[in-house]
């Protein structure tokens, strides 16, 4: 019961945040105006889409980075403390408690704009061509998009802990976020920037769910378990194999590997979690 | 026997190897009391209360409260304990319904048990007038009546108020004071303050504090007995000149001194040795002869302020001898040595 209070207890404060509230706002203008002088001239549905992720995801980075180191440090901490901490409750409880409400308040705002979005685009009545958007293609890109956006939510509960001024925390988290392309690229791990995903989603956006559903039919028993565990090595071992410095400068993104990319965020978003429930078990209040 | 209601063995925290905030202190608070725990501005009290909370952790030594260690994860340890802190920040975004339903949640209180309490909790401190309002337009007042609201909802069996009085009006004040000496009759109640007036209303044990450590531990009697009371005023009306005669007068009995403190009073100083009852019945024999008289008779200042005050003394001029100089050493070293 302490848990889902506290998450019911977040959800509330969140929703009567002006940070929110703003952001609510300020994506669903600017889908508004990205959507309506488009209309006419962007032919298909992938070019729609191209046009509107960008905007409506990478620019609010900073939003949900705050949204996430708010309430570990500042003033935030010390109410926390007073109020919540103080009672029979465990520092775990509230902080996965706390953590929860972020990504699920993140997500939500997130989906609110994007899923009409995603919905008018892929019903409006577009040209069709062969490479044309698919369910699958839409709720993976939602999907990866979306654990780019816990990450940094995770990210910024990591530095809230970490440092307990909210405002080196942000100022940290932008050191750290903003040359990220740059560091993963120095690294040959560019498939995990969030500038390769956001160039490979229109790709994402036209793969068609069948090249799964065809590759997995034969498959049953432990036959199914072996392929699957075939195709999920192969997609590790792929962007290893094939990595080209020039990975910025393709087009087709035919390497892009979702389930390498998926497993790479969710690794770094536990790790973030992990450390950030250490670090606040073991920090005075 | 049953556990004392807190318990510290040497308890000790340092902030960042730098501020000794808690100084190897040891502490019992015997159940069923009211406590004062005393000491000015930075002595330690919050710290210690929030050792006991798990809100921080020990650097060294060990707590207890009821038998049970402190600690980041005692949730049972908290389920004990009602806290209150200084000024409480609460939540200006919730109503004071919804701020004691969630408090009641955490506390794992069933719903029918949690909704009638927090009416009547409402209604205790005064804010049943007040449920439409959000938190964040509560005076200071209002938060403080709150807070105290809010450390029973779970109905725990030991009170940690930190400066429950502070910034409250006279009669905030005095409600305040009026519950704690009411609560004090059937849980534990700990109350730390620098406001020795606080104090001398409701505790009945003492702990006083000062730079980290606990320089007195004992009942509000044990404190007021280190007093030594060998001065008094006296406060008379009438003519200044008599005021001067009845000074010569009680200046020639023995063992006493006497000065003329302001035109209409007098400040008598007896010899230890001299009885203090007789004595005072013998100056106040010369008073009416006079042609003066009497006022009124005190010591000149708050006994708990002067016993607290003497504390302080005795603790800055002890200095070296409160360390053990023996602690750590060999057992046959010589007492000249210097500590290894």
């Amino acid at each position: 019961m302490p848990s889902l209070a506290i998450l019911q207890h977040e959800l509330r404060s969140l929703r009567s945040s002006w940070l929110v509230r703003l952001w609510l706002a300020g994506s669903l203008l600017l889908a508004i105006l990205i959507l309506a002088p488009g209309w006419g001239s962007l032919q298909t549905a992938p070019l729609l889409a191209a046009e509107l992720v960008p905007f409506l995801v990478f620019p609010w980075c900073l939003v949900v980075m705050v949204l996430g180191v708010t309430p570990m440090s500042g003033g935030r901490a010390e109410e926390m403390a007073d109020g919540i901490l103080c009672r029979p409750v465990t520092r775990t409880e509230y902080l996965l408690a706390a953590w929860a409400a972020r990504v699920l308040v993140v997500l939500g705002v997130y989906l609110v704009v994007l899923v009409p979005a995603a919905l008018l685009i892929t019903l409006a009545e577009r040209r069709v061509q062969d490479d044309s958007v698919t369910l699958y293609g839409v709720t993976a890109s939602l999907g990866a998009v979306g654990l780019v956006l816990v990450l940094q939510v995770s990210l910024g509960f990591l530095l809230g802990t970490l440092l307990r001024s909210t405002l080196l925390a942000i100022v940290v988290l932008l050191f750290v976020w903003l040359p990220v392309n740059i560091v993963l690229d120095t690294f040959s791990l560019e498939t995990f920037s969030p500038i390769s995903l956001n160039r490979a989603v229109p790709r994402l956006l036209r793969q068609p769910w069948s090249e799964t559903a065809e590759a997995a039919a034969p498959a049953e028993g432990f036959e199914a378990v072996g392929s699957w565990m075939d195709r999920f090595s192969a997609a590790f071992s792929a962007p290893v194999e094939s990595r080209d410095p020039k990975f910025f400068q393709r087009e087709g993104y035919d390497d892009f590997s979702l389930a390498w990319v998926v497993l790479g965020y969710a690794s770094a978003t536990l790790l973030s979690v992990g450390l950030a429930t250490t670090v606040f078990c073991l920090r005075d209040l | 026997m049953a556990a004392a209601a807190i318990c510290t063995e040497h308890l000790t925290k340092i902030y960042g190897d730098r501020l000794i905030a808690v100084n190897d202190m040891n502490l019992e608070v015997p159940r069923g009391t009211v406590f004062g725990l005393l000491g000015p501005n930075g002595a330690g009290k919050t710290t210690t209360l929030r050792l006991l909370l798990g809100l921080q952790r020990a650097t060294a030594g060990k707590a207890e409260v009821f038998g049970q260690p402190c600690g980041p994860n005692a949730v049972d340890v908290r389920a004990m304990i009602g806290y209150l802190p200084t000024h409480p920040n609460l939540p200006g975004n919730l109503r004071p319904v919804e701020y004691l339903d969630l408090l009641g949640r955490l506390c794992r209180l069933p719903s029918r048990v949690r909704k009638p309490r927090l009416v009547s909790l409402l209604r205790a401190v005064g804010l049943v007038g007040h449920t439409e309002q959000r938190i964040g337009t509560f005076s200071t007042g209002m938060r403080t009546r709150l807070g105290i609201a809010a450390s029973l909802v779970g109905d725990p069996p030991l009170l940690l108020w930190d400066e429950p009085t502070a910034g409250l009006d006279p009669a905030a004040r005095r409600f305040t004071l009026d519950l704690i000496r009411q609560l004090g009759k059937t849980r534990t109640v700990v109350v730390a303050t620098h406001i020795l007036g606080d104090i001398d209303q409701i505790c009945d044990h003492v702990g006083v504090m000062h730079e980290g450590r606990m320089i007195f531990v004992g009942t509000m009697g044990q404190m007021k007995q280190r007093l030594r009371r060998d001065h008094f005023a006296l406060d008379l009306e009438g003519d200044p000149a008599g005021v001067q005669r009845l000074t010569e007068e009680i200046g020639r009995l023995e063992g006493v001194d006497a000065r003329v403190d302001s035109p209409q009073t007098i400040v008598v100083r007896l010899a230890e040795a001299r009885p203090r009852a007789s004595t005072l019945a013998d100056i106040l024999r010369l008073v009416e002869p006079a042609g003066l008289s009497l006022q009124a008779v005190h010591s000149g200042q708050n006994e708990t302020e002067n016993a607290y005050l003497q504390l302080f003394q005795e603790d800055e001029a002890h200095g070296f001898q409160r360390f053990d100089l023996g602690a750590g050493r060999p057992a046959d070293a010589l007492a000249g040595d210097p500590p290894a």
